[in-house]
Formats: C-alpha cells, structure tokens, sequence
C-alpha cells in the first residue's frame, strides 16, 4: 500500500460524502452509507498500518544488506546493515527505517552502473538486487487484493 | 480541498460553457444532458449536448483540474493534434473549441465531437474473448490506423510547432529525462527498481526509425468502434513527437491483453509486426522494442505514482488513484521480468 492509512479513510469517507450519497435517492441507502463514514473515522482514531506486515518487508532488507555488505567488501557507498529493531516501536518508525534501506539501496544502483567493477563482481551485486527487488515485489503483491479495474471503469460488477 | 470544489459543479460547467460557446458562436446556446464519464483517469471526461445556431450536437468536454493526475494541463496540444488529424483518413474525433484560459472554465478545457461506437476495454473480469471475425476486423483497424499515424506528415502540417529539436538520436533519451523528472515531483518514497530500471534504460538508448507522431496512449480502451470497425482514436493527452516504436511498445503491454496472449485482445504480435511493418513503411527493431516495452513499463509505474501522489497531497478524492498506486509493484515486477527477456 502506498497511500497513507489516514489519507486513505479520510478519503473514502469524502468520496462517499461528496459523490456517492447525493447521487443515492434512497433514504436508507443514504443512512447506510453514513453509517460507514462514521466507522471509517472511528477506525482512523486507532488503527495504523500492520506492523507484522512491515516487519516482513524489513526482513527481506536485511537478508539483501547483509549480502550486499559482503560483496561490496568496503567498496561503493556505505549502507546500513539491516538490522531489526529490538524494542517496541511504531509503524511510522518502521516505515521511516524501510524508506531509509531503500533509499542506501537506490544510491547503490546508481553508483554500481558507473563504478567500473570488475565484470563478475558487478554480476554478483547486481543478482543480489534483482532477488531482493523480486522478493519485495512478491510480497507486496502476495498482501494486495484482487484488483477491479474493470469495475471501476465499467461502474458495474460481473454477476 | 476536494476535487469536488476543484472541479465546478454541474450548474457551474453548464452556465459558463452557455457563455462561452455564445460568444463563439455569436448566439444563445443551451445545453442539456451534461454527465460525468467513468472513464478517463486523468482529464474530467463529460457529455453534454448543445442546442448550436446549427442545430443540437452531441459533444465530449474534458476539463484539466490543476488537481488532476498530470496536472498542470494544457488543451492546446490535445486540440490541435485532433483538429489537425481529422483532415486526414486518421479515425479521430473533430476538436472543436479550446482554451487553457483559467478565466473561462477555472480550468484549461476543450470541447470535441462525440464520436459514435462503443469502447471495447482491456480489463476483463470474467474471461470474455471476442468473437473472431469481430476481433479480426478490429485488429486490421487498429494496426493500419497507427500505421497511418505513423506515417503522417507533421512537419507539413500545424504540428510542426511541437517540434523542440527532436531528432532519431535523441527522442529515447529525451523521454526518459521526461519521466524521470516526473518521478522525481511524485515519488512519496524510494523504489530500488526505479532506479534498476533507469540505469538499464540509459545503457540501451535505440535510434528511432523515424520522428513522428507518438500517441502515447494507443490500446484498446481508447477507441470507438462499430460493428468491429473503429470509429475513432481516443484521449491524445500524451501525444508527443517521439519513436513509432513507443506506441508499438505500449499496445503490447501485459496491462491491455485481458490474459489473452494477444495484443490489446486483438491480434498476436507477429501478425501485428507484419500488417504494420507493411502499412508503416517501417522495419520494428525486437531491440527497440523491448527498449520501449521496458520504458512504457516505467511510464506506468510512474503513472500510479502520480496516483498516489495526488491522492495524498489531499485535493484529489477519486478513489481510483490510490487503487493505481497498489499496482506499482506489479508494474515493477514485469519491468523485470521484461529486461531479463531477449529481445
């Protein structure tokens, strides 16, 4: 998920606000849909993106950083070793840690296209970056729903 | 801010589009009939119809939000691409009347036919193929019209003021600098494959064929058809001068087979090279090729980026754009799949 999880409730709750329910002209429809803007907000005052679920991307990190630390043997730009947090910490402190190992992670693409390495130790760095940037893509579309383009071009479900 | 109150209400659109088109026409004019299409993921798309000194016409109202997806818009370009390729045997919607003048509309807008046919899409929820003889006349339509899009004549024609030094050596790296700068205004945080993606691109830069028009969105979803010919060639926001081999890349993206196999749901790839390489006068290069499969993998990447990033900036609630953005990863995955493949 890209999006922030408030900007994404506060969002579906000024969808259905603006566009949705004064298009409805049932009273009880239009209730209902009340009904959800209202939970929506009561679940942005608790909820947060799952910890578990970023945990696993940071796992993925660590695995590809330890890698890449020992191909690099002290060459390129210094990245950070992957480790996991030990203590109780929020999913924004979370998501800060997982946006700073891709951030070392892009620096090190950059870097490798013009550093000159030896052809096999290219190789090696980069079969690193391609499992990692293949796992992250799998996890990321392991943990997505069903996409339904179709039905929002179509403003209509299969039956 | 929502895109409620940026976009005007329908009485709004309705009372300055009266106006304006009075004074174009030198008459009253009333509208009726103005909705909102669910198509369209960027320009606001409307249909209306306009009681003219002429009589009634059906036309097509796209409005450019400054809180839109490829914001800010200009309409020239669309209206001039359009005006200028309907004096050709081009499928195209005539474009009537355009201003990027915030004081008319609030917003750069134009106005264009409403071309007849339905729009066959490329999502397809339940397995659907098309019947064949439909789906073969349709092909030979769709390619011969990039062929002759292709093959027109831009700088004899109006469009020759889109030319900024666009030559067969540069327009590759040119889009890519395109992209990247966009990237660059989007991205809300670092994906390695932008930049896996980037590199490789910079390394296997092709030169084009020919510079010609590029419609930079040509697949199925955005043409009119009826009885199984195409009518007209829809949403010209991304036409540029660039490679033909741009579009060819475009239409033969996994996102526009609906799991087919098939090229937009319409016709393999070999049969489309082939009818092409006949109708465009032009050899397709597989490097090349796998060039801009490659690039238009990252232009859409980049595309539901913009998704996420104009839903989060909070002035834009359309719930598609944030359904974009959790394909990004999607997209990441076949630009690698697509660069370890031999060309």
């Amino acid at each position: 998920m890209n999006n922030s999880l408030d900007r994404l409730l506060d969002g579906m709750a000024s969808t259905l606000r603006t566009q949705i329910i004064p298009k409805l002209d049932d009273d009880f429809a239009r209730g209902q849909a009340f009904g959800v803007i209202y939970m929506l907000n009561s679940i942005r005052l608790r909820a947060d993106w799952s910890i578990d679920f970023l945990k696993d991307q940071l796992a993925l990190q660590a695995t590809a950083l330890t890698a890449l630390n020992a191909a690099l043997r002290g060459r390129g730009p210094a990245l950070p070793d992957g480790a996991l947090p030990q203590a109780l910490v929020s999913a924004k402190a979370l998501q800060d840690l997982r946006d700073a190992n891709d951030r070392a992670i892009c620096g090190l693409i950059v870097w490798l296209a013009d550093a000159g390495l030896p052809a096999p130790d290219r190789a090696a760095i980069e079969t690193i970056l391609d499992r990692y940037m293949t796992d992250q893509a799998r996890h990321e579309l392991k943990t997505s729903a069903r996409p339904m383009f179709a039905e929002m071009s179509r403003g209509t479900e299969d039956a | 801010m929502t895109e409620t109150t940026a976009l005007p209400t329908d009485a709004q659109i309705e009372a300055r589009l009266a106006a304006y088109l009075g004074e174009q026409t030198g008459a009253p004019v009333a509208l009726r009939g103005l909705r909102r299409f669910p198509v369209g993921f960027s320009w606001a798309t409307f249909g209306l119809t306009a009681s003219l000194p002429d009589g009634d016409r059906d036309l097509i109202l796209r409005l450019g939000p400054d809180t839109g997806l490829f914001a800010p818009y200009l309409a020239r370009p669309q209206y001039l691409v359009q005006k200028v390729l309907t004096q050709t045997d081009i499928k195209v919607p005539d474009a009537y009347w355009y201003s990027d003048d915030p004081a008319v509309m609030g917003m750069p807008f134009y106005l264009s036919e409403k071309a007849v046919g339905e729009a066959p899409i490329p999502f397809v929820s339940n397995g659907a193929e098309f019947e064949p003889g439909y789906r073969d006349s349709l092909a030979r339509d769709f390619v011969d019209q990039l062929a002759a899009i292709h093959r027109f004549d831009w700088k004899a024609s109006p469009l020759a003021e889109w030319d900024t030094g666009q030559t067969v050596e540069n327009v590759a790296a040119r889009e890519i600098d395109f992209w990247e700068h966009l990237h660059d205004r989007w991205a809300t945080r670092p994906y390695p494959m932008v930049y896996r993606a980037l590199t490789w691109l910079r390394a296997n830069l092709p030169v084009a064929p020919r510079v010609s028009i590029v419609h930079g969105d040509y697949r199925i979803g955005n043409f009119l058809e009826v009885d199984g010919r195409i009518t007209a060639i829809l949403d010209w926001e991304l036409a540029h001068l660039g490679d033909p081999h741009e579009d060819l890349g475009w239409a033969f993206l996994p996102q526009y087979s609906g799991n087919s196999g098939l090229v937009c749901r319409l016709i393999s790839r070999q049969d489309f090279i082939a009818r092409y390489q006949d109708k465009a006068g032009i050899t397709v290069d597989p490097a090349t090729l796998k060039f801009y499969i490659v690039l238009n993998l990252f232009k859409i990447a980049m595309t539901q980026l913009a998704g996420v990033s104009c839903f989060e900036s909070g002035d834009f609630d359309d719930m598609r754009m944030p359904a974009m953005g959790t394909q990004i990863f999607a997209a990441f995955r076949q630009i690698q799949k697509a660069i370890e493949e031999d060309a």
